[in-house]
C-alpha cells in the first residue's frame, strides 16, 4: 500500500511561512511521499519559492510538484524550479519520477496543464493566432503529459496535474469559467495509460471528486478545498483505472 | 455610489491583477446598498488587503467581510483508494 499526501494551491508568501509546518512535521507518520498541485506561491518570484521551499522542505519524505499559473505570473518560473530543486523538491513539467516505496514503485508524472473546456463545450484550435496558440498550449501540454504516463516503468501510476482534467471536481465554481480551470485534454491523456488516481488544484471552490471517461479517479486537492494541510490517499499495490464496464449508466 | 455590473467587473479584475492582492477566489456579491466579499484566503494580512482595497474601490459603499481563513491542520481521516 502506498500512502500519499497531496495538496494545492498553497500559494505560499513571508504571511504564510510557518501556518502548514506544524501538520507537516506529522506527514511523515502518515504518508511516504508529499504531492503538491502546483499554485504553491502568489506571483511566482524566487522570494516566494525560498518561502516554499523552507515551508515544503526537509519534511523526511520525498516531495514532487508541478507548478500553477501563479508561479508563472513573474515570468521567473526557471528561477522558481532553481530555488525548489536546491531544496530536494522535484519539479515535473512534462516528466516523471520513480519512488519505490515498500518494494512498490510509485510513477508520478506531472504537467501544470492549461485550461479549454471540456468535451463539447470547449475552445477549438482555429481563427485568429492568439485562439491557437491558447489551444495549441493546451494540446502540447496534454500530449506530453499522456507520453510521459505511458512511458512510465512502475506498479502504480498518479497523474499531477494543476488544471483540472474532468468538469466533475469543478462544480461549485461558476459554469462560465470552466474553460479557464481545465480541459478534457489532460482527462484524454491520462486515460490513455492505466492511471491509478489523478490529483489536481487550481478550483479553489470546486469539489474533490471526480472520475475522467475512463474509470480513474480525480481529486481536487487545492487547498480551499480540502480546508485542511493536506489530504491522504492510501492506494493498493495494484491500484488502476476503475472497470469501465461498471461506469455504464453513469451521469 | 451604486455598484452596477462594471464595478463589479473591476473589482474582480483588481483583486486577481493587483500585484498586491493576487486572489483569483474572492465572490463578491452586490445588494441594494452593500458589498459583501466571500471566500477563503491563506492569511488575515490578505483578508485585511483584499477589504481595504475593495473600499477604495468602492467608496462610501457599506463592504461587509465574511472572507475566512483555509484551516491548515493535519488530516484526522484518510481515503482508502482500492
Ligand atoms: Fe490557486
Ligand atoms: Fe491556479
Amino acid at each position: 500500500m502506498i500512502r500519499i499526501a497531496a495538496v494545492g494551491d498553497v500559494h505560499v508568501d513571508k504571511d504564510v511561512v510557518g501556518r502548514y509546518r506544524p501538520a507537516l512535521e506529522q506527514l511523515p507518520d502518515v504518508a511516504d511521499v508529499l504531492l503538491l498541485a502546483g499554485d504553491l506561491t502568489r506571483h511566482g518570484t524566487a522570494e516566494e519559492a525560498k518561502c516554499v521551499a523552507s515551508e515544503f522542505g526537509d519534511l523526511g519524505v520525498p516531495v514532487v510538484t508541478v507548478l500553477g499559473n501563479h508561479d508563472h505570473q513573474c515570468n521567473q518560473a526557471p528561477q522558481v524550479v532553481e530555488v525548489l530543486e536546491g531544496a530536494g523538491i522535484t519539479v515535473l513539467e512534462g516528466t516523471s519520477t520513480v519512488l519505490t516505496i515498500g518494494g512498490t514503485r510509485l510513477g508520478v508524472a506531472g504537467v501544470k496543464g492549461f485550461g479549454g473546456g471540456f468535451a463539447g463545450r470547449c475552445a477549438s484550435n482555429f481563427g485568429e493566432p492568439e485562439m491557437k496558440a491558447f489551444v495549441g498550449h493546451t494540446e502540447a501540454i496534454a500530449e506530453r503529459l499522456g507520453a510521459a504516463l505511458r512511458s512510465l516503468d512502475c506498479d502504480v501510476r498518479v497523474a499531477l496535474t494543476h488544471y483540472a482534467p474532468v468538469p466533475d471536481t469543478l462544480v461549485g465554481e461558476p459554469l462560465e469559467i470552466y474553460p479557464f480551470l481545465g480541459c478534457y485534454q489532460l482527462g484524454q491523456a491520462i486515460d490513455s495509460a492505466p492511471t491509478a488516481l489523478a490529483l489536481h488544484g487550481h478550483a479553489h471552490a470546486g469539489t474533490e471528486r471526480g472520475m475522467t471517461p475512463g474509470g480513474v479517479r480525480v481529486r481536487n486537492v487545492a487547498h480551499p478545498v480540502i480546508k485542511q494541510a493536506y489530504n491522504v490517499y492510501h492506494l493498493a499495490a495494484d491500484s488502476h483505472p476503475v472497470d469501465a464496464s461498471v461506469l455504464v449508466g453513469r451521469h | 455610489m451604486t455598484v452596477d455590473e462594471y464595478t463589479e467587473a473591476e473589482i474582480q479584475r483588481v483583486l486577481t491583477e493587483d500585484v498586491d492582492i493576487a486572489e483569483q477566489g474572492i465572490t463578491v456579491v452586490r445588494r441594494e446598498h452593500a458589498l459583501i466579499l466571500c471566500g477563503e484566503v491563506e492569511s488575515e494580512h490578505r483578508r485585511d488587503e483584499v477589504v481595504r482595497r475593495v473600499r477604495e474601490l468602492v467608496p462610501g459603499v457599506p463592504v461587509t467581510c465574511d472572507i475566512g481563513i483555509i484551516r491548515a491542520q493535519a488530516p484526522s481521516e484518510v481515503e482508502e483508494l482500492s
